[in-house]
């Protein structure tokens, strides 16, 4: 046990990372629109699984992939993916705000109503992508199957530490899941708008006492953690290379417990928690087998919230400046 | 007449909580609307702001019906408040704090940030400590800074002597008074009546969302009704206190 432990213990991280910066992008849009609005966007899963039909969409449809790319143009071929899935995830993320939210919130219903209209949504639209987007985009008559996505980046090995294999597809889904996040942590705190969804966040009467329009910082809010989700779909396909309509339920579920792993509502919470939920899951899995995964997973929550209930970094988006 | 209510409703659900408040205020004044908790003072403040909206009524600012115009377009109009309970945004520092009460205008700030720590040099001893890590008279005295980098035309004030001792109160009303005279009008709700009625030229008495008073603040200082409602007592035991209370130059009309 102890032996399988240390062999595997390297490529499991390799894994684990790999899969971890994945639910952190994605458990970035569950922690922003929590902080600014209390809610938890249930239908943020399916906002990730757009992206990846937007993914899969530009590489069969748009331009026809047959092989994997190499060097700059797989570089550009990558952005190019990653700015398609990010405008089909943002705009539906804000026109999921627009349809199932903000009439709710400007009638003042209470939150169960809203979380209630965030299941039904999530629903909509994996049946709607099941029944129409995936047979008519694709041309399959049945949408519910998974459909495989071709490879766009060859897996090269690149090098190895301590035994374990770190191939391209790795580095590049760990480097572009950091950027985005350091890019997003940036805006947050450093620009003007950033500054207008943190005050959002801690006391949003005052906001409006400054002149801060809460509408349109709820509209960034969506657009950046749908833009996020983008990104993570795009680095899914690659990974994994593949999608389906409920393509987003299980990873959305981890996504979210990262994000209360790490402490909702905390932007570099949902970077730890997401990596640390990879670690651990992978870890794990060496010892009681890959289909323990989710439950090793969440019983790690559970202990966890047991001892430190705001998550591992406490603080929330409301306190912190992050 | 720079604010003008007339006879606005506001409701919380089904309960009415301003049954008809009309005030105005002139430019260059100051104003206190005084009356116990839950008569609707605060209410009245976040109305104006436009944090609620009317049932009826209307409201009038420098000429211009806003009873329509959402929050936060009043605040570029020039209605600045500091809202009940401070507001400090806690995890953003004194700086940003500052920062955020410009969030609707475009232009340099470097005069206006050194105005205000000219007025509260206790805040630009404080610039990069976190909000929420400041002292009670301190989140008072940012949240005042801090609408004044609104540039207002006329400044909310809700209870600003809310929790504070009494030497820091003192302090807050020079602040206060020191805005008026470079030019800002003031509109102060407060339960610390004293000190209200001492500081404004002018004052409305509230209860249960209703007007029941209004006149000059002097003359309200010595008014039997207002003294037992909310002066704590009458005139004689009152007088003695006052002997033995840290001087408050009362006020009446201009200076």
């Amino acid at each position: 046990m102890l032996n399988d432990f240390i062999n595997q213990f390297w490529p499991s991280t390799v894994g684990g990372l790999t899969v971890g910066a994945i639910y952190a992008l994605i458990a970035l849009g569950y922690t922003m629109v929590y902080g600014v609005l209390r809610l938890i966007n249930f239908a943020h899963s399916e906002i990730f699984m757009i992206g990846t039909v937007a993914a899969l969409f530009t590489v069969t449809e748009i331009f026809t992939v047959t092989s994997p790319y190499t060097g700059f143009a797989m570089i550009g071929m990558l952005l190019l993916i990653m700015a398609v899935a990010m405008a089909a995830s943002g705009g539906a993320a804000v026109l999921l705000e627009v349809v199932a939210y903000r009439p709710l919130r400007k009638k003042g219903a209470s939150r169960l109503a809203a979380l209630i209209s965030a299941i039904g949504a999530s629903f909509f639209l994996q049946e709607l992508f099941a029944l129409q987007v995936i047979p008519n985009l694709f041309d399959r008559p049945e949408g519910r199957n998974q459909v495989g996505v071709p490879r766009i980046v060859e897996r090269d090995k690149l090098f190895e530490i301590f035994g374990a294999t770190v191939r391209l597809d790795h580095v590049i889904v760990i480097i572009a899941a950091v950027v985005m996040m350091v890019l997003l942590d940036q805006f947050v705190n450093r620009t003007k708008v950033g500054r207008g969804i943190r005050a959002t966040a801690q006391d949003p009467e005052t906001a409006v006492l400054m002149g801060v329009n809460i509408d349109t910082i709820v509209r960034t809010t969506f657009l950046l953690g749908g833009a996020m989700a983008g990104v993570a779909a795009v680095l899914y396909v690659v990974e994994f290379e593949l999608t389906v309509y409920n393509v987003g339920f299980v990873l959305g579920v981890k996504a979210f417990t990262a994000a209360v792993l790490g402490g909702i509502g905390n932007l570099r919470g949902a970077l730890l928690g997401g990596f640390a939920l990879g670690l651990i899951e992978n870890w794990g899995a060496i010892f009681f087998g890959s289909e323990w995964k989710d439950v090793i997973a969440f019983t790690v929550l559970v202990v966890i919230l047991m001892f430190r209930p705001t998550g591992i970094l406490g603080e929330s988006l409301q306190q912190a400046r992050a | 007449m720079l604010l003008e209510i007339e006879d606005i409703h506001v409701h919380y659900g089904k309960i009415e909580a301003l049954k008809g408040v009309s005030l105005q205020v002139d430019e260059g004044e100051i104003v206190t609307l005084i009356g116990a908790n839950g008569a609707g003072k605060s209410t009245t403040l976040k109305t104006i702001s436009g944090l609620r909206p009317l049932t009826s009524g209307r409201i009038t600012f420098d000429g211009k019906d806003i009873s329509k115009v959402p929050g936060h377009k009043r605040v570029l109009l020039g209605i600045g408040q500091s809202p009940e309970g401070r507001g400090i945004f806690p995890g953003m520092t004194v700086e940003e704090n500052l920062h955020m009460g410009a969030y609707a205008r475009k232009g340099d700030l470097t005069k206006d940030m050194a105005e205000v720590y000219d007025l509260f040099p206790r805040l630009g001893e404080r610039k990069k400590q976190a909000g929420g890590t400041m002292s009670g008279g301190e989140q008072q005295m940012l949240a005042i800074g801090r609408a004044l980098m609104t540039k207002p035309k006329v400044l909310l004030l809700d209870e600003p002597s809310m929790g504070l001792a009494p030497m820091l109160i003192q302090q807050i009303f020079k602040i206060i008074e020191e805005i008026n005279r470079r030019g800002t009008t003031v509109l102060v709700v407060e339960q610390n009546a004293q000190q209200a009625l001492s500081l404004a030229h002018r004052a409305y008495v509230i209860e249960t969302g209703k007007v029941v008073k209004s006149a000059p603040a002097a003359e309200l200082l010595t008014d039997p009704e207002v003294r037992a409602a909310y002066l704590g007592g009458d005139l004689a035991v009152d007088e003695a206190a006052n002997d033995t209370a840290v001087d408050t130059t009362p006020r009446n009309g201009q200076d």
